[in-house]
């Protein structure tokens, strides 16, 4: 039986790709909204704006919630289902070696994270526009205002035109279980599939971390882009009132930048031994950690002369480290790698 | 600038250059494994590489810990005191790495800075004024003590990964500590209130039992 025979696929993507050009034409009009107020001097469509961004938002959960049905279908039809015999055989096999053992009666399930494959990019774009239209009702001056617009345009466009999660969804991991599905193998291949198979879904797709540690990261992501956006506009003005909105946001980045790099720590210890020491993607994070707590603390001095603008530049440099860990994972070989 | 200032305003240069040379160093290696393709070679040689970073790294680990060790005791001791305590605690430190090794030198360094972060965090607790911190306020002093060992829990444990018992004590009284720690810190102003409610919450009660 074919994948597409137990989850309809095509429906989710025809669906998917509703949400995304809905996302498109609502992030193209705030994008120009955006510009638009960017460049003159009084606010410019103020009531249009606030309502695109609600619309933006609703639009941006939707298609998460739809996201959730396809995992919940995966967990429902996509059962790994092996004959008793097999299972008493695997069993044996795998006594002491840390993995759960399997039982016959009912099949071990994929409990999918929600923020994988380009799915992460979905995320993590919903959680900044939450924060924006968060940030939108703090901040008054509309050039601050549509520079986060601005920014929420752009990451719809990324999501549209290279991170579609709609447009073959969840490509790796369909290609990797398709074979099960597929149902033409002896019971001898069939059991060489599924020990390829039970690790990675033991210490990947199900493993306890994938539902706290890389969520708490997308959403330190989303925080890091707001304080970004404030740190530009700290450069040209200097208002108490932008720093302490960025400031906001930064507490809560680094609070879930810390504790989700925390929570990955004994995790890799466990599903990697020491591998993972000097793996460029941890490398590029402590860097940015450091980059990050350098920036809360030249912000305690942000009122001295000279300082503003170093704490602004830090700012940046806090999104800089971050775009040059997402980049890590796409360029630099490693446990993290995603090439 | 005072002199407590100075000695302030120079552990934070000193720090920052020892974690700028750190991540020059990180970036090299990132730039080095992907050139060499160390992800592809056989597990001795990827072995071989990680020792070879790990000795290119131990002189500013080192330097960080020596400078986290000086760090901590500037919450209790005036600066002359501070200066006599750092020179003692770093020739301590050197005289064990003599003895023994330099594992056993940081650890003693890390062991003491633990012990004295553990102090200043009860002395926070308790609303002493003789602490000197950059910041005022009951719950930022707390909060910030309470962050700061959990960063010293974090490096002993790194320290100590190979004990699995150990390492995961130490971890949970690190996620623990610096979660605790940054929450308090930074949300000062709530939890103030948040415990003066509960505190009136629980008096009212117990005026009305009796």
């Amino acid at each position: 039986m074919m994948i597409n025979e137990l989850v309809d696929i095509s429906l989710f993507s025809r669906g998917g790709q509703f949400f995304m050009y809905g996302l498109l034409v609502v992030g193209v009009l705030l994008g120009i909204s955006g510009v638009i107020n960017l460049l003159r001097p009084r606010p410019v469509m103020e009531r249009m704006t606030v309502r695109t961004l609600v619309v933006v938002n609703v639009v941006f959960i939707a298609g998460f919630l739809w996201i959730c049905r396809l995992h919940y279908q995966i967990y429902c039809y996509l059962p790994l289902e092996m004959s008793e015999f097999l299972v008493g055989w695997f069993n044996q096999h795998i006594q002491g070696s840390g993995m759960p053992l399997l039982e016959s009666s009912a099949p071990v399930r994929y409990t999918v994270p929600l923020w994988i494959e380009n799915e992460k990019y979905y995320f993590w774009f919903m959680c900044y526009s939450m924060m924006s239209l968060a940030a939108h009702s703090r901040i008054t001056r509309h050039r601050l205002r549509a520079l986060l617009h601005i920014m929420l345009s752009g990451q719809v466009l990324l999501l549209f035109f290279w991170f579609d999660p709609f447009s073959q969804p969840l490509s790796g991991f369909f290609s990797e279980v398709q074979p099960w599905f597929a149902g033409s193998q002896t019971p001898m291949e069939r059991l060489r599939l599924f020990m390829q198979l039970y690790p990675r879904m033991i210490y990947y797709y199900n493993a306890s971390y994938m539902w706290i540690h890389p969520p708490m990261l997308f959403l330190s992501y989303a925080c890091i882009t707001i304080t970004f956006v404030t740190s530009i506009f700290m450069l040209f003005v200097r208002d108490m009132t932008i720093e302490n909105t960025g400031y906001d946001f930064a507490k809560l980045g680094f609070v879930l930048l810390t504790l989700g790099m925390l929570l990955g720590y004994p995790w890799a210890l466990q599903a990697w031994g020491e591998n993972w020491w000097w793996d460029p993607k941890i490398c590029s994070s402590i860097m940015m950690w450091s980059i990050y707590s350098t920036y809360l603390h030249t912000r305690l001095y942000a009122a001295r002369s000279g300082m503003w603008y170093f704490t602004s530049v830090m700012g940046i440099l806090c999104f800089v480290s971050m775009v040059f860990t997402l980049l890590s994972s796409l360029y630099f070989p490693g446990e993290h790698s995603l090439q | 600038m005072n002199s407590k200032n100075s000695y302030d305003y120079y552990l934070i240069l000193a720090t920052t250059v020892v974690l700028f040379i750190i991540s020059a160093i990180c970036i090299c290696s990132m730039f080095y494994f992907k050139l060499e393709n160390i992800q592809q070679l056989p597990m001795t040689v990827k072995a071989g590489y990680m020792n070879n970073m790990n000795t290119v790294m131990a002189p500013f680990l080192i330097a960080l810990i020596v400078l986290l060790g000086i760090c901590v005791p500037k919450r209790l001791l005036p600066s002359v005191w501070l200066n006599r305590f750092s020179a003692v605690l770093v020739l301590l430190a050197v005289i064990i790495s003599i003895i023994w090794n330099v594992k056993v030198g940081l650890a003693f360094v890390l062991i003491v800075s633990a012990v004295l972060q553990v102090v200043v965090l009860l002395m926070a607790l308790a609303g002493s004024k003789s602490l000197n911190f950059e910041k005022t306020g009951y719950w930022i002093r707390v909060g910030s003590s309470l962050l700061h060992l959990g960063l010293i829990m974090f490096i002993l444990d790194v320290f100590f990964y190979r004990y699995p018992g150990l390492h995961l004590i130490l971890f949970w009284l690190t996620t623990v500590s610096t979660t605790l720690g940054m929450v308090v810190c930074f949300y000062a102003d709530s939890c103030g209130r948040l415990v003066k409610r509960t505190r009136n919450i629980f008096l009212r009660q117990g005026t009305k039992k009796e």
